[in-house]
This record gives C-alpha cells, structure tokens and sequence, in this order.
C-alpha cells in the first residue's frame, strides 16, 4: 500500500529509520526526512535518491521543539504514511538525582513523540480521502517499569497507552497507528555494549517488520516476534518477587 | 546485509577477540585498530586480534552519481550489491567484482579485488578515481586522488594506510541485467592445455573463468566465458537469498573422499547439462555462491582456508600442473578450484596480488598439520618462478615468504597508519631480522 506514497520519518538518522527509508526508497516513495544532524540528514537523502525516492525532502530541527514540529507537520507534503523512529536512551542513574533531565527524557521519549503523532494523524486525516498510517517507534521497556530503566520504560509505557488510544479515536477516520515495540537492537546507539545473544535483531530486520507492519495495518507488533512472549512472561511476574529482582 | 560473525574472518578458522567500534564522525580510536567492512576476507588479514576493529559496514551510504560519465561517490563502507542494484536500472554497473557482492568498497580497495574480467579491465583499483582517507595522525580526513603519492599504498594496502571513508568509483555501462554464458568442458587429455587453449579462443570474452577438478590428474575442468546483454526488469534486482545455512556441516562429511565426490558429481552435471549458450541473470553469473547465506558454515566449525596463487605467464603451462599435482600426492583434499588466466593491465596499487600469468584458487577444509607443510611446499614452487599467494585468502604463509612474494613491503610498513595494525601485518611481517 507504500507504493509511490508521501512518506515522512522522524528521526531519519537512527539506523532503524535509515533501514526503513532504503526499503521505501526502492519501492519508489517520495520522501520527507526530518532530523537535527544537517550534515547525516544530506547524506541519507542523498542516499534515499540514488537507491530509487523520486523525491526527498528534508526539514532540519529538533524533533522535540513543540513549535518545530507544528511547522513541520503544517508544511509537509501531506504523507500517507509517517514513521517517528527517534528516542532517547535514558540513563535512570542520573535521573535519581537530576531532575530537570528526568522531565527532559519523559519529554523526548513520550510528550513530543505524542505530539508527532497527533498532529500528524490529523493532518492525514484532515486531508488524504483515503487516511494514512502512523506507525510510532516504541519498547518492548513500555511493557513494564524496571528498576534499572524505569525513565525510559515509563516514557514508552505512556506512548503506548496513547498510540493505543489514538489509534481507537482515529479509526473511524481511516487514520491507522501501529505500536512498533523492539527488542534489542544491534545499532551504533547500543555499539557500546559488546557481548550481544540472540536476543539481538539487526536495524535491517526491525525496518523490514515496520514497513511489513503497516503494509498489513498491524495494531501491535514486538520485533522480532518472540519478544511478545517474552514480555508477556515479563508482564506477569508478581510485583513482590519483581521489585527484587535485578533486570 | 551484516557481517556473519564481527570476530571472525569469512574462512573461520581463525580465532580472535577484538574490541569493536562503529565507524563514524568522531575521531579515530587511540589503541590499535583495524578498519573492516564485511569481514570476507577468508583470513586474518581482517583480523586484529587483542586489538579493535572499527567497522564500517554502516557508513554505506550512496552520496551522488553523474549519469553522465559513469562516476559514484559513495561512504566506504557502501557494498557491491547495494551500488549494483542502486545503478542497474540506470543502465550501470560495477567496473569489476569479485566472486560475492558482499563486500565494501572500501574492502575491495584495500585488498585491491580482482573478477572474470581482469585480463581486460584489471583490478577494481583501477577504478577508484580519487577517496578519502582519515589517518590517525592527522586531524583532518584528507582526498588522496589516483596521482598522489599515498594513492599506490591505500590500494592493496590492506587497510593499513588508513580508513577508507568515501571513494570514487568509475562504474561501468551495461546494456541490461543478463549475461550471455557459454559452458564448455575441458580436460581429456589434453589437461591444462586444454584450459589455456580455451582461454586463448575466449579473449574477446569480456568475462572468462574455469572451475578445475584438482583432484583429477587430467585436471578436467569446467570453462566459462560470458559478457552482458539484456534482460527481462525482473533481473535488475537480485533474488533474495534462497536458504540459509543454519548450523556447521558435521567434519566427518568433509575428507579427501567427499571433495572426491563432489568434484566428480559436479563435473557430470555440468556435463549433462543440455544448453551450452545460455542467456542469464548477471547476478547468477557472478555471484552463485550468494544465493545461500552463510555459506562458510558448509565447511563446518573449523572451517577453511583458501589457497590462491598466481604464477606469470610462461611458466603457468608447466607449474601449474606441477604444484596441483604435489597437493594431489600430499593427499589434500580441495573442492572445485577456480583457474583464470590475469591480463597485463597493471594496477595502480603497489601491493597488489595479480600479474599476468595464471592464478589457481583452492579451499581447503580445516587443513591438518600434513596440509600445512604441502601447502608451505607449494609456496616455494610459486615464489622459484616468481608468483605470489593472495593475502586477501591468506592465513598460513610464512613471513619469509610473504616477503618474498611482497618486496615492497617495508614501504607499506612505512606508509602504514602507526594506529592501524592486523593479525595478518604482525604474522607476515615478524622476521628474524631484530631492526623490526
């Protein structure tokens, strides 16, 4: 259903985005890229037409300015389909004790992508006879508060709630969201950590299933799949035996 | 497309533990590393064991291509297979590649990589028209074009003489997607004269490689020559890749019989095979062994190694038969070998493996102790006529042949990045003599 599309992504640079841009790319897609580094947002739109996007265009900005992302949304060829891939790595350590960066992180991570999303829903909305589809980047770390990521978690845990709720409000206006909910990813953001087991998916992997994911108007997805087991196992382990244990 | 394994090289049997880093903006890692793009290198040459690697398989990016004289600037790290499918709808394709698409550009620089095509085009070194090379010593990446002094150093240099960050690539103009392939069988009696008479008829052939039974006093062979034409728009894209190898082939499967068998199985369905022209995707012609992914796991857990060799021109029609037949009697089981006869087109690399003459390519499943000393045997019959072993396929020769084979090498140890080392650096070029 990409085929030939407006699509805009949020957060082009994340190796996520920069997969799915490509698979779009070749199907031929026109392209709006927003992200804040001008000199990697160049090279991906570049990128993006060489491998086949007849047309790419780029906004420069900080995704989670409130007044950037209204111009932006208001000033975009109107996408028929929008992925907001961006997202932080909270580090809970400092929150305990910093929290102007606590309410900084809880604002990257779930206010303005909610923003991103209402807008963008409205605009598709507003404005495409036949709607469009959203499909949100968040965690499998939404689907229960841990002890060493709860600013993160908590941050994806309300993203979820809302693209759950946004995702009934907009149904009758053909306006479809997907919850994107990864696992580990194998990217330059977690290149720090070295010992990486199955558990791992590659940027290329998750891109393939966001795409597939609207592609089929999904609700859910866990990426790889086997995470919606494993969260599901996560999910029900009791409170008391879990505020223990060390995950 | 990820490396299979970021530690180990494409032939596995060698073992190492690296500390890894993504290639990116920011500078260069202070301790030793090693620049590394897809790691099929089959040795150690992509291999910094203790030390780090800095990998660039994802600064990949296309970043302009001139419709009009062919030329692409790309990120290094950019591999074969996605320029090839980006510009093959566009009527372009790669000036020269190996035998998997599943390489970098900066890696086919550095190993300055060789095709079917070498006896009219050369390496793919040929082709770089200028890069940009970041050295640990200077603060700034710097352009190095085709006439500059470092130029002959980054080209077969091994990766040592800096990271490659973005090249220039004078790509090539295709009619189409296909390959007209034409299959002849060689090897009667007539053995490797068979091959060369072959080869000689063939010279107008833009592509020509043989696949030679080693194994086989006759050395009976299959040839194949081919150059592109048309094709159907469902060529321009590669298949996706039809299996996936999802464990190690168990050791025992992989002897001096079973190499026996599989030649012999491989030479008769060759030779059953009805259309001797044939019209096919060019992606089937160059890369067959892509359609299965992770292949290497066919050789099992210990993997292998493999074994290529040039030797230059005259004596290719008396060695080459010599130094098969001393592996044939040293009992060393090799699978299906390739044999391509080298053009005279010299690369601007310094360091670079071809010359004109013959080169014969062996894989050797996890090689014993008896392999090894036939194998070390085999090097001095190539170093007495003046031949040399890729490095590329390397992860046994001494450093005193290296030496031999490479004279120039102290003047890659000069130019060398003093950041940038590799297991295959240290091993080759550790000498008795106590100035290094």
């Amino acid at each position: 259903m990409t085929d030939a599309a407006n699509v805009c992504v949020v957060g082009a640079t994340s190796a996520v985005a920069q997969a799915a841009i490509r698979i779009w790319a070749q199907r031929g897609c026109a392209l709006t890229l927003i992200a804040r580094n001008a000199s990697e947002l160049a090279r991906i739109a570049a990128d993006a037409r060489l491998r086949g996007a007849p047309h790419v265009a780029t906004l420069l900005g900080e995704a989670t300015d409130a007044a950037f992302i209204n111009e932006s949304v208001r000033s975009m060829p109107v996408p028929r389909v929008a992925l907001v891939a961006y997202g932080s790595l909270s580090d809970s350590v400092r929150a305990d004790s910093d929290a102007a960066y606590l309410a900084q992180e809880l604002h990257a991570n779930f206010v303005s992508v909610a923003l991103w999303a209402q807008a963008l829903a409205e605009r598709m909305a507003a404005e495409n006879a036949t709607g469009g589809s959203i499909a949100v980047i968040s965690s499998v770390a939404g689907d229960r508060g841990r002890g060493s990521n709860h600013v993160y978690g908590a941050a994806k845990a309300g993203l979820n709630a809302f693209c759950s709720g946004l995702r009934a409000r907009m149904a009758a206006r053909r306006v479809h969201v997907v919850t994107i909910k990864p696992g580990f990813i194998d990217s330059p953001m977690t290149a720090h950590i070295t010992k990486k087991g199955a558990l791992w998916a590659t940027p290329e992997a998750v891109a393939a299933g966001i795409v597939n994911a609207i592609d089929k108007q999904r609700d859910v997805v866990y990426l790889p799949g086997f995470w919606r087991l494993i969260m599901l196992i996560i999910a029900h382990i009791p409170e008391g035996i879990f505020k223990r244990l060390k995950i | 497309m990820n490396p299979v394994s970021l530690d180990q090289p494409w032939g596995r049997g060698v073992n190492a533990t690296h500390t890894h880093a993504f290639a990116d903006d920011k500078p260069l890692p202070a301790q030793s590393f090693l620049p590394r793009g897809l790691g099929r290198s089959y040795g150690d040459v992509c291999v910094n064991n203790g030390g780090g690697l800095l990998h660039t398989f994802r600064r990949d990016r296309l970043l302009a291509f001139d419709d009009i004289h062919g030329v692409l600037a790309c990120e290094a790290g950019a591999s074969l297979a996605d320029i090839a499918q980006a510009l093959l709808p566009r009527g372009w394709f790669l000036p020269v590649v190996p035998g998997t698409r599943y390489v970098t550009v900066g890696g086919a620089m550095a190993n300055d990589v060789h095709g079917k095509n070498h006896h009219l085009c050369g390496n793919f070194g040929r082709f770089v028209t200028s890069c940009q090379l970041h050295r640990s010593d200077r603060q700034v990446t710097q352009t190095v074009s085709a006439t500059d002094a470092m130029f002959p150093w980054v080209i077969g240099g091994l990766g040592l003489s800096g990271v490659i960050r973005e090249a220039s690539v004078q790509m090539k103009s295709v009619p189409g997607p296909g390959i007209v392939q034409e299959t002849k069988l060689f090897g009667g009696d007539g053995g490797i004269d068979e091959y060369l008479a072959l080869d000689q008829d063939s010279a107008p052939w833009e592509y020509t490689v043989g696949w030679i039974d080693t194994l086989d006093p006759h050395l009976r062979g299959v040839f194949f020559r081919g150059k592109h034409c048309d094709g159907p728009d469902d060529w321009l894209a590669p298949k996706p890749a039809r299996l996936t190898l999802p464990m190690d082939a168990p050791q025992w499967v992989l002897g001096r019989w079973s190499a026996k068998a599989f030649n012999a199985l491989y030479y008769r369905a060759q030779s059953m095979r009805t259309a001797q022209r044939e019209t096919i995707p060019l992606w089937q012609f160059f890369f067959p062994l892509d359609t299965v992914n992770a292949w290497n796991r066919a050789y099992g857990k210990r993997g292998f190694i493999q074994y290529q060799f040039v030797v230059p021109g005259d004596a290719a029609r008396e060695t080459v038969p010599r130094i098969l037949a001393h592996l044939r009697e040293a009992n060393v089981a090799s699978y299906l070998a390739v044999i391509k006869t080298f053009g005279a087109l010299t690369s601007p690399g310094r360091m670079s493996f071809p010359m004109p003459g013959t080169t014969v390519a062996l894989d050797i499943p996890a090689p014993n102790s008896n392999d090894l000393r036939a194998l070390d045997r085999a090097d001095a019959m190539v170093a007495d006529v003046g031949g040399r072993v890729y490095p590329a396929k390397d992860a046994r020769m001494s450093s005193a042949m290296y030496q031999r084979f490479f004279p120039h090498w102290r003047e890659l140890e000069a130019m060398r990045d003093p950041a940038i080392s590799s297991s295959f650096w240290r091993r080759v070029t550790a000498t008795l003599d106590s100035k290094l």
